[in-house]
């Protein structure tokens, strides 16, 4: 069963008197449990594919499920809704409030899927812990080194149980040792069933997912899959 | 998203620009702060005003002579001493009435002599003012009608001449070539504006008709008045009274005019109310200016914030709760500058009082009221920023640069 199906997307942007055609058309579908990678040069309609299908824009045209729920046609509000229970995000410099404890910036999902703070706290911990971090739960984001920022912030997408981690370039602002622990987590993620698309342009970190879908153009240009060993 | 959360989130904002913060209320603070200073401030000269009525156990009205007007002929027919006997002999109401002569005489004691005015009066007139007798005694009735050449003065005459007021009891003094003996010395009253009573020396009323003015006329009449009776019904008696004595026939006018004081108080509470008036109005303009400056700092926390923005929404953020997150910190913003300004505006009425020697009393619906008001100055200005926050379409807030 495809968790997400997406069909004959298009996205035009209007510059001015120009539209932009971002995506010209794009169909494929992705399992339960796969580990995916979407590259692309800059300017491919990478970034553009990543916002319809992390819900964070709609698209012109085409359709998508998600779940098996229809996800194009919503706007606002009931997008809002549906990135907080069905996606999880990961991004690239992190994005955590600098103000705010571990705990805290992990429990914020939860907050606004209006969970009670018993539970968002009970939670906040397991996700932590899930990621190795439950002894720096008090610590703020400055207090923590990069690569345990973006665990934090891997804590975070996990804790209101996705269907979909969606990682954007999440080891682009890692040195490579610290890139390589957050890939292995996601490793360990996607062994324990998650579903995982990662956004990336090095071939590096593509080539450690089990299928890679290139993106130029505004047109699916290769959907490769890995051969189990 | 909790309301809770959203103040937690709103205060640790504010703590994070603490400085852009404050200085963005100073408005706020000087628009609450007037109004808690104006309040406080008018309520105390209001309850000084009040006191100052009730403090008289009743009404006191003045009759004085009526002054020609031109193109009406009224005689300008003088009050006389039968004319606060006439007062006195009707019952109708049982008020207490005080003729006064007044003039202005040289006082001389040994080397020393001042000008001083000098005040023929019954021996009611002391009680009828509410003045107090500090040394010696006030003259009574029987002087009065014996005309003894006895006087009391004010408690700073004795300065003036150079001595004491309470060393001249038992001495004798001349007032305007006549010898007079000072039996008494009135307690401090301080100057009323027009007249210091401490300045002034006290005579009986025949005493100054016979010896010292030579003359029956009387510049006011004092009426004291039982509460239980409205001026109105005061001044009908009187007006019967004199009227008959003056022999002033039916539609022709009166040819004495009667004040009534309490008119002059409710003036001053006029004034009060017109001074709060406009302070309020200043108030209110700094709460306004105060209002712009919260919205123009709310808008630069949100294009500071855009990324943020876009993060909360990518966690799911609603437009509401995106909104509620900044009107939040707008209003917890104008709070914060009403609370300063309520302590301020305290502060500043309190050395009033301290100075006016008034009663410090802030209503505690003055607090609430102002703190309220400048909440809705929050919620008013920072819909617009927060509107905007809000409508950030969270893809492109979360690439903002």
């Amino acid at each position: 069963m495809n968790i997400i199906d997406v069909k004959n997307i298009t996205k035009h942007y209007s510059l001015g008197t120009q539209t932009v055609e971002a995506l010209r058309g794009i169909s494929f579908g992705i399992e339960q449990g796969e580990f995916i990678a979407i590259m692309g040069p800059s300017g491919s309609g990478k970034s553009t594919l990543m916002n319809i299908i992390g819900c964070l824009d709609s698209p012109t045209d085409g359709t998508y499920h998600l779940n098996n729920q229809e996800v194009s046609t919503l706007e606002g509000d009931e997008l809002a809704g549906i990135r907080n229970k069905e996606i999880g995000f990961v991004f690239q410099n992190f994005h955590l409030l600098a103000r705010n404890s571990a705990l805290d910036n992990v429990m914020l999902p939860l907050k606004y899927a209006g969970v009670d703070k018993v539970d968002q706290i009970k939670r906040g911990k397991d996700a932590l812990s899930q990621v190795g971090l439950e002894s720096r739960m008090d610590h703020q984001p400055s207090e923590l080194s990069g690569g345990q920022q973006q665990r934090v912030a891997i804590a975070r997408a996990l804790v209101n149980n996705p269907s979909i981690l969606f990682a954007d370039e999440p080891t682009g602002n890692l040195d490579s040792q610290t890139g390589h622990d957050v890939m292995q987590l996601f490793h360990n993620l996607h062994q324990q069933g998650q579903t995982i698309i990662l956004i990336t342009h090095e071939n590096e970190v593509a080539a450690e997912a089990q299928r890679t879908i290139f993106i130029k153009d505004g047109l699916i240009e290769s959907d490769t899959r890995k051969e189990k060993l | 998203m909790v309301l809770q959360e959203s103040i937690s989130t709103a205060v640790d904002s504010i703590r994070a620009n603490l400085l852009r913060s404050l200085l963005t209320t100073i408005a706020i603070v000087i628009g609450t702060a007037s109004v808690i200073a104006m309040v406080g401030i008018g309520s105390s000269a209001q309850r000084a005003i009040d006191d100052s009525i009730s403090n008289l156990s009743a009404r006191t009205l003045s009759v004085y002579p009526s002054r020609g007007r031109g193109s009406q002929k009224i005689s300008a027919a003088p009050l006389s001493i039968s004319d606060a006997d006439a007062l006195l002999k009707d019952k109708e109401i049982n008020w207490r009435v005080s003729p006064e002569i007044r003039g202005s005489k040289s006082l001389k004691y040994k080397n020393e002599s001042i000008s001083i005015s000098v005040i023929g009066a019954r021996e009611s007139y002391l009680s009828i003012q509410g003045y107090e007798i500090d040394q010696g005694t006030f003259f009574t009735q029987r002087d009065d009608l014996a005309r003894k050449r006895v006087a009391i003065i004010g408690s700073s005459v004795g300065t003036e001449l150079k001595t004491s007021s309470k060393a001249l009891v038992g001495q004798d003094i001349d007032l305007g070539g006549v010898t007079f003996k000072i039996i008494g010395v009135t307690k401090s009253e301080g100057s009323s504006g027009w007249s210091n009573p401490d300045e002034q020396i006290y005579i009986p009323l025949l005493t100054a008709s016979d010896r010292v003015f030579g003359r029956d006329r009387v510049d006011s009449i004092r009426v004291e008045v039982p509460n239980t009776y409205t001026p109105e019904e005061a001044m009908i008696s009187i007006e019967r009274v004199l009227r008959r004595e003056h022999d002033i026939g039916p539609g022709e006018e009166n040819n004495f005019r009667i004040n009534d004081w309490s008119q002059f108080t409710d003036l001053q509470k006029q004034a009060t109310a017109i001074f709060s008036a406009l302070l309020i109005g200043i108030a209110g303009i700094s709460l306004m200016v105060g209002g712009i400056g919260v919205m123009n700092i709310m808008l630069v926390s949100v294009t500071e914030r855009t990324r943020e923005i876009g993060l909360r929404k990518a966690l799911g953020a609603t437009q509401q709760a995106i909104l509620l997150q900044f009107i939040i910190e707008a209003v917890t913003l104008c709070i914060i500058g009403g609370i300063i300004g309520v302590i301020f505006g305290s502060s500043l009425y309190f050395l009033v009082t301290v100075f006016q020697d008034w009663v410090f009393t802030i209503p505690f619906s003055a607090i609430l009221g102002s703190v309220m008001f400048s909440a809705c100055v929050g919620l008013f200005f920072g819909i617009w920023p927060a509107r905007k926050a809000a409508q950030l379409e969270p893809a492109v807030a979360l690439r903002y640069e």
